[in-house]
């Protein structure tokens, strides 16, 4: 296969022309969500050499891979064909086994310095533990090393971003996020179980494009797909706010698609842009489905169980959630009070008819006193 | 001004004790409204709160009052966030209180031995082990209830700006408390915020229960200095000191 060093390479050695290049970074300038002011920023762009690629697996499913491939805007196909140079990932390559694993180590000597890391699952960060052996090597170690030589660095998914499923309670393997394992690096933070596919090849095109990392809130997530709540972008949201809700995933509520807060919904806590983008080009959601959100890009989401209460439980106790432990508190203070009160109003009968005692003692004591005089 | 002794109130009780009563002033207005509105503010905060975190259905073949009462989680919402601004706003002026008056700093003095000595004391009476304790303007117990109280009411405002905010966490809220949403994710805070607030609400009920059991067990006014600001004592109490002030003045009521 013929090698591009950029999209108007590509373009030049295809025999296509100028002008039909423009055309495409604009429509290009346009599924981005850019102003067409930035057209020749995208065309700039454009001609810049294709940035070269390393995408390692950890801890994980792999789920993410799968929601890459199904990207519409842009296709994954134009992401990885076009966009960029992905010179190493273990699900994707049509090559396996030793030679694939020296191209690794080839790459990231030449391009020392200039690649972009992508990185799916978390990793256990004890490398003679045995757990997450890529190669005959601990994951761990893989990452580090990868990550040394890295232009900037994507987690792409909770796992990645946050620890995800494996940093779960009681999390055996001790995974930890990639952010705990790389210091000194520009991480981007794409969390999501999996993140929206058009998500991840955005964050992606957003580098392949200008050469830099979007713009990132204080999680280090791309402002522009993690910077609302779903619940302030839901459709479902009038529901919300009038009160009218499914109390059961069967009752005439959950037919008639109102709001699914009391089945616990995290959309409240979780930021992403399923309300707004939605999944598989604009098709539907979660949410739309019919299923709360279970809050797949927050921290910690899975030990926020049950994910069908609004509030979760107080983990270790077995007692519920802490309004229905401080019900009881409630209860068991108001016998204690009770109790308390009970029992100082004896005491204070008690002490009043001592003080009382004493005091006629006294009063005797000194009449008897001065009748001796006498 | 100093207590005179033609300032004495005489009052005879009647089992035929006799007791030199003076009243003292303790606490400014600042404290006195804040009080109040904290009152206000809590009970609104806490009821409407609870409805939040479990609302009650609306819509055909629900709850036919409430559709009728037009009380929808939008409203509550508001009427949440509103007593919310009321409680920042009022403890803001709790603080200025607190600069500027003696009687409205009665906190903990950790670094007294005597103190300590005292809570012992005090503690040991409230687990009805002692008859009584020496009297107090607010006794050591008290005091480290009230530095508790102010710091869950922290904990909830901090907590609720923070969730507050995050509808625009670029915004100047989400700049100032969204730092709170970082390190545990934003539930953590829903559930932080929902056990201060339990918190607060068994501390109010053992408040007052313990106020009203003070002003029956030892008739010092307890519950209507929070409305005069001064208190009915016998005896001088034993932290006097902590309200005179710089030229060793008490101010009475």
């Amino acid at each position: 296969m013929e090698r591009y060093d950029s999209i108007w390479d590509m373009y030049k050695k295809k025999g296509i022309s100028r002008r039909s290049f423009i055309k495409t970074c604009t429509a290009m300038t346009a599924l981005l969500g850019l102003a067409p002011t930035m057209l020749p920023d995208v065309v700039k762009a454009a001609e810049k050499r294709l940035p070269v690629v390393i995408w390692l697996h950890g801890h994980e499913c792999t789920g993410c891979s799968e929601a890459f491939l199904r990207s519409g805007a842009p296709l994954t196909s134009d992401v990885i064909l076009n966009m960029i140079a992905l010179e190493y990932d273990d699900t994707l390559s049509a090559a396996s086994g030793e030679p694939f694993e020296n191209h690794l180590q080839e790459i990231m000597k030449i391009y020392k310095g200039q690649y972009i890391l992508a990185v799916e699952g978390a990793a256990p960060p004890d490398p003679k533990g045995g757990f997450c052996m890529v190669g005959g090597r601990p994951f761990v170690e893989e990452v580090k090393e990868a990550a040394a030589g890295a232009a900037a660095i994507i987690a792409y998914g909770t796992c990645a971003t946050w620890g995800g499923i494996q940093a779960a309670r009681p999390n055996p393997t001790q995974a930890v996020s990639l952010n705990e394992i790389v210091g000194n690096k520009p991480i981007v933070n794409v969390p999501g179980c999996p993140p929206i596919p058009e998500v991840m090849t955005g964050v992606i095109a957003h580098y392949a494009m200008f050469g830099n990392l979007p713009p990132l809130d204080n999680k280090n997530c791309p402002k522009q797909f993690f910077g609302n709540r779903i619940h302030d972008t839901c459709y479902r949201r009038p529901f919300f706010d009038a009160g009218m809700y499914a109390n059961d995933f069967n009752d005439a509520g959950a037919r008639a698609g109102w709001c699914l807060y009391k089945l616990g919904c995290r959309g409240p806590e979780t930021y992403a842009s399923c309300g707004n983008m939605r999944w598989w080009n604009g098709l539907s959601y979660p949410i739309q489905s019919g299923h709360g959100c279970i809050g797949c890009t927050s921290k910690n989401f899975w030990d926020n169980d049950p994910f069908y209460t609004r509030l979760p439980e107080v983990a270790g106790l077995g007692l519920g959630n802490i309004d229905k432990i401080g019900a009881v508190a409630t209860g068991a203070l108001a016998v204690g009070i009770t109790a308390h009160l009970a029992t100082s109003a004896v005491q204070k009968r008690k002490r009043d008819q001592k003080e009382l005692e004493d005091k006629k003692k006294t009063a005797e004591e000194l009449d008897r006193i001065s009748r001796r005089k006498d | 001004m100093t207590v005179r002794e033609n300032q004495f109130v005489e009052t005879s009780i009647p089992n035929g004790k006799e007791a030199h009563l003076t009243r003292f002033y303790i606490f400014s207005p600042f404290l006195r409204i804040f009080h109040w509105l904290m009152v206000i503010s809590i009970i609104i905060l806490f009821s409407t709160g609870i409805v939040v975190m479990t609302p009650m259905s609306m819509g055909e073949g629900q709850y036919v009052i409430l559709n009728e009462w037009h009380l929808s989680v939008d409203w509550i919402r508001n009427l949440h966030f509103l007593a919310g601004f009321i409680l920042s706003a009022a403890f803001l002026f709790r603080i200025y209180g607190y600069i500027i008056n003696k009687g409205d700093r009665l906190l903990p003095n950790f670094f007294q031995m005597k103190f300590w000595d005292d809570l012992v004391e005090v503690m040991m009476h409230y687990c009805l082990l002692k008859y009584s304790h020496k009297q107090f303007l607010r006794n050591p117990m008290a005091r480290m209830s009230y530095i508790a109280i102010y710091g869950l009411i922290v904990v909830e405002i901090l907590t609720g700006f923070a969730m507050y905010f995050q509808v625009n966490p670029n915004g100047i809220g989400g700049s100032i408390f969204g730092w709170l949403v970082v390190p545990y994710g934003e539930m953590f805070l829903h559930v932080v915020h929902h056990i201060v607030a339990w918190c607060i609400f068994l501390f109010a009920a053992i408040h007052v229960y313990m106020v009203v059991r003070a002003d029956f067990m030892e008739r010092e006014g307890e519950i209507s200095s929070m409305i005069s600001g001064t208190k009915v004592l016998a005896h001088l109490p034993d932290d006097i000191n902590d309200i005179r002030d710089k030229n060793g003045k008490i101010i009475k009521g």
